[in-house]
Parts: structure tokens; C-alpha cells; sequence
């Protein structure tokens, strides 16, 4: 049996990192979380541990952020379909976590891939922290910021802005911000100044880089909208419009880069003359 | 008072040989020092998760010594019968029951401290301020953490086994964790008669009374009344218990 030994060694040896090689290729590498959730009321969870409801808070958090980023960046196909239950125990153990109600918020809120992209929970969660920390005027102003970007309710997110500008320590551009989304309905630049403030706010880490994405996705917006302009004028003086977009700089209507801000050429439909973020580039997210 | 003292004196020195204590301090100031690791891991909330770490596991170590050592420490004396020898010399039942009280508590006092300054020690290596507030959530803990120990020992002065009493001490640690739900259970069972529900409510410990652990991770400060009052609580609480014990003590027979 001794002889075996080695032999055995040398034969299983090397399955063990392949076999985990091919279930990590089927089952994706990430996916430990995916039946860890055994309790889905924070209520449960409060109960089972108290005194340190605090503690448990916390690992909920801790739990959802790793999540978060797992799901993100590891899972085929990510779902994100326990982030509403993390967060929810979360908030229940702890209802003072303002950093759950407003990262919470933004993972629930993004589009896919970045996100869930269940933003009408995302505001329910907001509204949920609104009330019980009605002294955070950061939380009202991401709520008025949230009824702005993803629910393009300019009324509302007026309204709330509004209210976050009379807390006391507000800042005082609240208050015009409030006014000038209320007078020009929803315009980019009112997208632009709330993304800059949630980017300026937001410490180095996936809040921030999510900002960073969205004012380099307007950017790029901003540009799309420039280059159309452009394919306008190349039509109104040679009575057609360009077959692409190259002939712009040919006729010396552009000088600028024809890409988005991850540098993937703008999409361009001759037949409407419309020019969009290309929908295999990283900066693209549905309308 | 001299005898009692001379008996704390000793239970202290018995209660820092056992091997359980270390290892629970051990694992309490491991706990807190995991903090570092755990703040890593999260998006802000880096001081907080530091100070809930480590006041969690002050009171859940803290809770763990007081119950195995104290219930230990009189039932421990009957069952290997070293009791007799020392209930023959010049010593009241009354002054070795309150000296054996006395020295759990200042070896809980002793090691809260310890873990206090884990804390403390933790917070300033990773560049934050050694923040007095935390004594406004230790000192209400180290009442709870005495209260514990006056129900081990009553338990195992009345039980037969420290097994029994530690399963009692335990059931009597969960039970005041839920005094909450004592006082509103009339709401999932409206059934229960009021008087019963009162009287429960003020029989029961209120371990809430002592958990200060969330408002001070927030920065909060506890008012020195409600302190000044949680001690009034506390104290009569521990005589209460403590009378209890003793009585059982001095009224059992040893033969």
C-alpha cells in the first residue's frame, strides 16, 4: 500500500484544481452567497439576536456589500435577487445605517449590469430611511436626486430637495437646485450637478466610481448630441445627410473625437440622423 | 468585612487560574481586533463597525465568564465537598457567599478593563481617538455583567449541579434579552391577562436596561441620569437576587 502512495498522489494530485476548474467554468466561480440567505425578515433576525442587533447590522452590511460586488463582478448572469432582503434586514436591525439606505439605494437603483435596476425599490428604500432619519439632509437629498434620475419626476424631486434644503446644515445650493430642476423639467445639466454633488459627497469606492461612470456617461451624451448637431448642418448644406460619420470631418463640420468616453465609436442611424452611444460600448445604458 | 474581603481576595486569584477565562478573554479581544479586518471589507462605517465589534464582544465574552465562572464557584465548593472544610472554620455562610460574589466581580471588573483598553488600543492604532464615550456603554454592561452573576450564584446555591445552574443562568440572560417582547405580548396573544403580563414585565430583568452599545457606536452620549438610574436598577436588582441566594445558602443543609 505504501508504493500506492505517491502513485495515488501523483494521479489525484492535479483532478483536485482541475474538477474545481471545471465546476467554477459550469456553476461560476462566484456563487456562495447564492443559498446563504436563511432569513428573510429582519424581524427574525432581531430576535435572534438581542443585544447585538448593532453587531448583526453590521455583518448584514458587510454581507451586502460583498454581494454586491460579487454578483457584480463574478456571477454569470447576475441577479442580484437577495439585495433587497440584505438590505431590508439590514435597515430593520438598524435603523440609524444611513450608509444602507443610500449605497443600498444606488445598488438597487443602477440599470443592469451595474446594478439591480429596481428603482422603484430604490426610492421605497430611500423614502423608508427618509422616515426614520427625518434629521439627514444627505438622505433626503439623494431621495430628491433619486425621484430626479430615475423616476425623471421633476415635481417631486423639487419638492424633496426642498425639504432636505430647510434641515439645518444643508448647503444652501439645495435650494436653487430645487428651483431650477422645477423650472426646466428634466435637463442634463440639473443630472450633471446632482451626479458631480453624489460624486464630490461619496468617498473613493463604488458610490464614487458609479458617479464617475454617470458625468462620463453625459459627457459622452453631451458629445453624441454635438455630433448630431453636426450631421444637421452637413444635411442642411449638401441636402443629404453623411453615409457615416467620417464624412464629417471630411466636409470640416467636426474636429473632435467621433467616440464616447470609453472610446467606442458613437452608433449613427443615416435613415434619422441620430447619433447614440454605441450599444457594445461600457458607457451604454437603456433609455 | 475583613473576612469577606479576604475571601474575594481569594476567589479572585482562584478565578484568574482558570484556563476558560483566558481563553474567553482571548477570543473576546481576537473579536475585536477581527474589527480591523471587517472594516476593510465594508464601504465607511469603519468607526462604527470597530466600536460594535468590540462592545459586542465585551458583553458577549463578559456574559460567557460570568456565567461559566459563576456558577461554578459555589456549586463547584459543594460538589467536590471543599465546602465543608471551609464552612467549619471561623467564617459566616453570609460573608463566603458575598466574598465569592465580591471576587467574581472584580475578576469580571479586571478583564471588562482589559478588553476596554483592546478597544481603546484599537481605535488609536488605526488613527481614530480613544473615545471616552465607550465607558458610557461599558460601565451599564459591567451592571449587567454583576447581575449575571448574582443569578449564577443563586442558581447554583438552590440547584445541585453548576450544569443545571449554567442551563438556568443562560435561560435567565435570554429571557431579560426579551423583556421587550414580555411587555407587548398581549399583541400576538391578547389572551394573556394583563396582571400577568405586569407582573412578568417587573419579575423579569430588563437586560435593555444595560445595552447602551448602539448609541454610543452612533456617537451618542448617555445621560447621566439614566446612568445614575440604571444603577439604582442594578443595584436593588443584585440585593434582591443576591437575598435570595443567600437565604437559600444559609438555609440549606450541607449534611
Amino acid at each position: 500500500m505504501r508504493r500506492y502512495a505517491p502513485l495515488l498522489l501523483l494521479l489525484f494530485a492535479p483532478l483536485v484544481p482541475a474538477s474545481q476548474q471545471r465546476i467554477d467554468g459550469r456553476l461560476g466561480s462566484y456563487r456562495a452567497q447564492q443559498e446563504v440567505l436563511y432569513f428573510w425578515s429582519g424581524e427574525h433576525v432581531r430576535r435572534l439576536f438581542p443585544g447585538y442587533e448593532g453587531l448583526a447590522a453590521d455583518i448584514y452590511w458587510l454581507r451586502t456589500v460583498q454581494y454586491f460586488g460579487g454578483q457584480r463582478l463574478f456571477a454569470q448572469g447576475a441577479r442580484f435577487e437577495l439585495l433587497l432582503p440584505l438590505i431590508e434586514i439590514t435597515t430593520t436591525l438598524d435603523p440609524r445605517l444611513e450608509i444602507a439606505y443610500r449605497y443600498g439605494a444606488i445598488f438597487l437603483s443602477e440599470p443592469p449590469p451595474t446594478g439591480a435596476g429596481r428603482a422603484q425599490d430604490g426610492i421605497a428604500l430611500m423614502e423608508r430611511g427618509v422616515q426614520r432619519l427625518p434629521r439627514s439632509w444627505r438622505l433626503r437629498q439623494d431621495l430628491g436626486f433619486f425621484h430626479f434620475l430615475y423616476r425623471h419626476d421633476a415635481a417631486s424631486a423639487s419638492a424633496v430637495l426642498e425639504q432636505a434644503a430647510r434641515i439645518p446644515g444643508a448647503p444652501f445650493w439645495l435650494h436653487s437646485l430645487a428651483a431650477d430642476i422645477l423650472n426646466k423639467g428634466g435637463d442634463r445639466a440639473a443630472s450633471r450637478r446632482m451626479w458631480q454633488q453624489i460624486y464630490e459627497q461619496a468617498e473613493e469606492g463604488v458610490l464614487r466610481e458609479n458617479a464617475r461612470a454617470r458625468l462620463r456617461l453625459l459627457d459622452s451624451l453631451d458629445l453624441a448630441d454635438a455630433v448630431g448637431g453636426r450631421v444637421a448642418e452637413y444635411e442642411r448644406r449638401t441636402g443629404r445627410r453623411p453615409a457615416r460619420l467620417e464624412e464629417l470631418r471630411a466636409a470640416g463640420l467636426w474636429k473632435g473625437p467621433l467616440t464616447d468616453a470609453a472610446a467606442v465609436p458613437f452608433s449613427y442611424d443615416e435613415g434619422s440622423g441620430k447619433v447614440t452611444i454605441a450599444r457594445q460600448s461600457p458607457m451604454w445604458r437603456p433609455e | 468585612m475583613k473576612r469577606v474581603l479576604a475571601v474575594a481576595a481569594n476567589t479572585f486569584r482562584e478565578t484568574v487560574r482558570e484556563r476558560a477565562l483566558y481563553n474567553l478573554v482571548f477570543f473576546a479581544l481576537l473579536m475585536t481586533v477581527s474589527g480591523l479586518v471587517l472594516q476593510q471589507l465594508s464601504i465607511r462605517q469603519d468607526e462604527k463597525i470597530l466600536k460594535d465589534v468590540g462592545l459586542a464582544a465585551m458583553d458577549l465574552f463578559g456574559t460567557a465568564i460570568a456565567l461559566l465562572i459563576g456558577t461554578g464557584l459555589v456549586s463547584k465548593e459543594i460538589e467536590r465537598r471543599s465546602l465543608y472544610p471551609l464552612l467549619a472554620k471561623p467564617i459566616t455562610r453570609a460573608e463566603f457567599f458575598l466574598g465569592k460574589f465580591a471576587g467574581l466581580v472584580f475578576t469580571l471588573l479586571v478583564n471588562l478593563a482589559a478588553m476596554t483598553v483592546g478597544l481603546l488600543l484599537t481605535l488609536l492604532l488605526t488613527g481614530r481617538r480613544a473615545d471616552p464615550l465607550l465607558f458610557a456603554a461599558v460601565y451599564p454592561m459591567f451592571l449587567g455583567l454583576v447581575l449575571v452573576v448574582a443569578f449564577a450564584m443563586l442558581f447554583s446555591t438552590v440547584g445541585s449541579s453548576s450544569t443545571l445552574a449554567a442551563v438556568f443562568t443562560f435561560g435567565m440572560v435570554i429571557a431579560s434579552r426579551f423583556a421587550d417582547v414580555v411587555r407587548n405580548i398581549r399583541q400576538v396573544a391578547p389572551g394573556v391577562p394583563q396582571w400577568l403580563v405586569d407582573a412578568l414585565y417587573a419579575l423579569l430583568p430588563n437586560g435593555a436596561n444595560f445595552d447602551f452599545k448602539g448609541r454610543v457606536a452612533y456617537g451618542d452620549s448617555v445621560p447621566l441620569g439614566v446612568l445614575a438610574w440604571v444603577t439604582a436598577y442594578a443595584v436593588s436588582y443584585v440585593a434582591v437576587v443576591l437575598g435570595i441566594g443567600l437565604s437559600a445558602f444559609q438555609s440549606r443543609d450541607f449534611q
